[in-house]
């Protein structure tokens, strides 16, 4: 009975303490983002996060996940979510289509942020053509209220739809202070961004 | 605890069976005693966190800030328990695309805006508002602050309230969006029947009551329906977390309405006035969940009302649209047109009607209406993606 | 019995699963090269969160209205006390409801993602990010604009004050001794505290202390003053009272 007590204990230990740390990135080529999906070459620091939503998830902070953070999804394909369902009948998230066009792409995360995180406040504004690694892409922008803190937070996104699959790279921080101070190291990031598989 | 002058939940039994002829005697409410201080001391540490969370909500981003929406539901409030009582309580209406209302201690009442989407009358309104005014008419004593760990649909909404308040503290503290009160069981019966008295003695018929939770449970169905998982006849997800049922709930209120034998105008045209404004933000809220069936059922149960208006049209073409099938392509196109047919025409049907037609394949015919949409808002936020599919 | 006891224990542990356990129970960080400037100072103590009440046995709060005023009164007059012992001049600011308030409002909101960050980040070394690591960084901020927020006019620095305080019930107790004998660790009490100084020029946070394990009893003046003393333990330019 203890054996199991111990037991029980420690994977729900192992759950709340992360075994693997967060890991530093330096300036420089790096091609296994997303296990191997999107190379960059970033030219600042940048820490990336232990946890990620899913597989086809990679979060890279300054400071802290709710204070600046690029997400990459890639290759998201035909028939899944941006991000890990809690329950795939139950709770389904919305899915990349076989049809979708660009401007698709910007309420797909919409949608995926009010199911999945209950952001119950979030607005789509500017949306542009744009290029990501050659590939015809949309780049758009975002607000939402980020229900952890009650932070207004902005964002900015780039995103291609390339042989069934979607790839979109994010940058989201508070609209004070944060978002205007580190928007234009993303901006130099994903100049360098480029899609290997 | 202090309890009502009469027994509710005792009344119950001598109520049923119908009596077929002769209708059941309207209840009487005892005298409302106002300006109640909590006594002991859990009630006052209740009240202090009460008070803590209600400036949250005023504080907070989630607020709807529409007098006339609230003097609405204020309004409801005191026609389903008259003036004496409505003046103690202070309404906060949330943007939160749930079904939900809660009520604290020291008279804070919040509504959400998904509740306001799905109830089809003012008198089912008055029946949720009644509710809560109920538990706060009969001090249910507090049961202490239910931890939110399910993944139902309520409590996803439930967000954890910023900062360092909730350092590691493992409990659901204050949090912002639902309540920390939660009541039991039997106190829920006992709201249920205080509030079908409240209904009883104003102008909404009691009959209300049992709606509201009938069409919840419909909808709990439709969206199970479209999941493809079996549907419930115990009733847990949702707002069903925060108040358990079963089919007999429903029963019970439609029961006892039934003795009640009250007439009145539920007024359904009226509530779909009320919140006229606020319609298709609440609508696209909601469209945007990933719940089409459910989606589905609460579009037709207001167009039973109001019919198939402009907005109605728009927010169900959205819904397959977003779903995107080929077959749902045809229907949300045909929706679109639908819209128009019906005078309405806001830049977001041309768009939508545009960009469903070019999926289509219909390039050209979606080209058409992407241009008229470029045409109103040359400037919109999206004009420079949208130019792509127009060709020069 | 004791079957139900264990597997009501293993619940809790799972309720339990705090990330800050095992790790280092208090923690100050302040910026680099930062000092106060003593009796010159006008400090901001925005809208100090306290919090007092019970932890019942299952580990669920409750709440204690007379306790969380008496230790509101004994906290803010003695943070008061010991600020303005060195000459600094502590003024008491509400968040309201009006436009004006607006901009203080969600600075408000973000230092307390600031703040939530720098516990998280930085002082929880399960949860560190590597940039952060080093010892003399400490580079945190709600950015320049700070200056620009109406109500802060002629204030120097802003003072974040939040304590949580539950007393474990006798339920409480009796099911941490019980859970020593399993092997399982169950806290009684809870006793938690952070203070944030932020300039209001630069919008930096100059200084940061969070407490995990608090001492002191925040109901009595006696011990609230040495509640106090640990909140701004670290503070600069304060003598470290060791009751």
């Amino acid at each position: 009975m203890l054996r199991q007590i111990t037991a029980a204990t420690a994977a729900i230990l192992l759950l709340s303490f992360p075994v693997a740390a967060h890991k530093v990135i330096e300036p420089g080529l790096n091609d296994k983002i997303v296990k191997g999906v999107f190379s960059a070459n970033p030219e600042t620091r940048w820490n990336r996060l232990q946890q990620r939503d899913g597989n086809y998830q990679e979060i890279w902070t300054i400071d802290g996940d709710r204070l600046n953070r690029v997400v990459f999804y890639g290759g998201v394909p035909v028939g899944e979510p941006l991000v890990r369902e809690r329950d795939k009948k139950r709770d389904p998230l919305p899915e990349v289509t076989g049809n979708m066009l660009l401007p698709d792409i910007p309420l797909l995360l919409e949608r995926t942020y009010r199911t999945k995180y209950g952001i119950a406040i979030m607005a789509i504004g500017r949306q542009e053509p744009a290029t990501l690694d050659g590939r015809p892409a949309i780049a758009f922008d975002y607000t939402f209220i980020d229900p952890e803190y009650e932070v207004e937070t902005k964002g900015e996104a780039i995103a291609a739809l390339d042989n069934g699959r979607l790839y979109l790279v994010a940058f989201e921080a508070p609209s004070v202070f944060y978002f205007n101070r580190d928007v234009q190291k993303f901006r130099d990031l994903v100049k360098t961004v480029s899609l290997t598989r | 605890m202090r309890r009502a002058a009469f027994c509710a939940g005792a009344g119950l039994a001598a109520l049923l069976p119908l009596a077929a002829s002769a209708a059941e005697e309207l209840p009487l409410l005892p005298p409302y005693v106002a300006a109640y201080e909590p006594q002991s001391v859990d009630e006052r540490g209740m009240w202090m966190m009460a008070d803590e969370q209600e400036k949250l909500w005023a504080l907070s981003e989630l607020r709807v800030d529409d007098e006339e929406l609230n003097a609405y539901v204020e309004r409801v409030l005191c026609e389903t328990v008259g003036k004496d009582r409505c003046s103690g309580v202070r309404i906060h209406i949330l943007n939160v695309p749930a079904f939900n209302a809660t009520m604290s201690p020291n008279g804070a009442m919040t509504v959400w805006s998904g509740l306001l989407l799905r109830v089809r009358t003012e008198a089912q309104l008055a029946a949720v508002l009644g509710h809560e005014f109920a538990h706060f008419e009969m001090r249910h004593s507090l049961k202490g602050f239910e931890q939110r760990r399910s993944a139902s649909d309520a409590s996803a909404w439930l967000g954890v309230l910023g900062g360092f308040a909730q350092v590691n503290t493992g409990d659901a503290q204050v949090s912002l969006v639902g309540s920390i009160f939660q009541f039991n069981r039997g106190q829920e019966t006992e709201a249920d029947l205080l509030g079908l008295k409240y209904l009883a003695q104003s102008a909404y018929p009691s009959r209300a009551a049992s709606e509201v939770w009938q069409q919840l449970m419909e909808e709990s169905d439709a969206t199970a329906f479209g999941r493809k998982i079996k549907k419930r006849d115990t009733y847990r997800a949702g707002f069903f977390d925060t108040h358990p049922t079963s089919l007999s709930r429903a029963d019970y209120l439609l029961d006892q309405a039934l003795a009640y034998n009250d007439a009145g105008d539920p007024r359904s045209k009226e509530h779909y006035e009320a919140i006229q404004k606020h319609l298709p933000k609440f609508l696209a809220d909601q469209v945007k969940l990933n719940d089409f069936n459910g989606t589905e059922y609460i579009l037709s149960g207001i167009a039973g009302t109001t019919g198939w208006t402009g907005e109605l049209l728009h927010a169900r073409a959205e819904l397959f649209a977003a779903r995107g099938n080929p077959r749902d392509l045809i229907t949300s196109t045909t929706l679109y047109l639908q819209a128009m047919d019906a005078g309405y025409r806001p830049p977001e049907t041309l768009r939508g009607l545009g960009l469903s037609l070019v999926k289509s394949g219909k390039r050209s015919e979606g080209a058409r209406y992407l241009e008229d949409y470029l045409a109103i808002l040359p400037d919109a936020p999206d004009a420079a993606i949208i130019k792509m599919y127009v060709p020069k | 019995m004791l079957g139900r006891l264990i597997s009501h224990l293993l619940v809790l542990s799972a309720a339990l699963a705090l990330p800050f356990a095992a790790a280092a129970q208090e923690k100050t960080g302040s910026k680099d090269g930062f000092s106060l400037q003593q009796g010159t100072v006008r400090i901001a103590l925005l809208e100090p969160r306290i919090l007092v009440g019970e932890q019942s046995t299952g580990g669920m709060f409750e709440p204690n209205a007379d306790w969380t005023e008496q230790a509101r009164e004994n906290l803010e007059q003695e943070l008061t006390a010991a600020l303005g012992s060195v000459g600094n001049e502590v003024v008491r600011l509400n968040l309201n409801v009006t436009p004006e308030a607006d901009s203080l409002r969600r600075y408000n909101y973000l230092f307390g993602a600031v703040a939530g960050s720098v516990v998280e980040y930085q002082f929880f070394p399960g949860n560190r990010l590597p940039t952060k690591k080093q010892e003399k960084s400490f580079e945190w901020t709600v950015g320049p604009g700070l200056r620009d927020v109406a109500a802060l006019d002629g204030f120097d620095y802003v003072l974040m004050i939040r304590t949580k305080d539950a007393y474990g019930s006798t339920g409480r107790k009796a099911l941490q001794i019980v859970g020593l004998l399993a092997g399982v660790g169950v806290t009684s009490g809870e006793h938690v505290g952070m203070a944030g100084l932020v300039d209001v020029k630069t919008g930096d946070v100059v200084w940061l202390n969070a407490d995990l394990q608090m001492g002191g009893d925040p109901r009595t003046p006696e011990g609230a003053a040495k509640r106090v003393s640990q909140l701004l333990e670290g503070f600069p330019g304060m003598e470290p009272v060791k009751p």
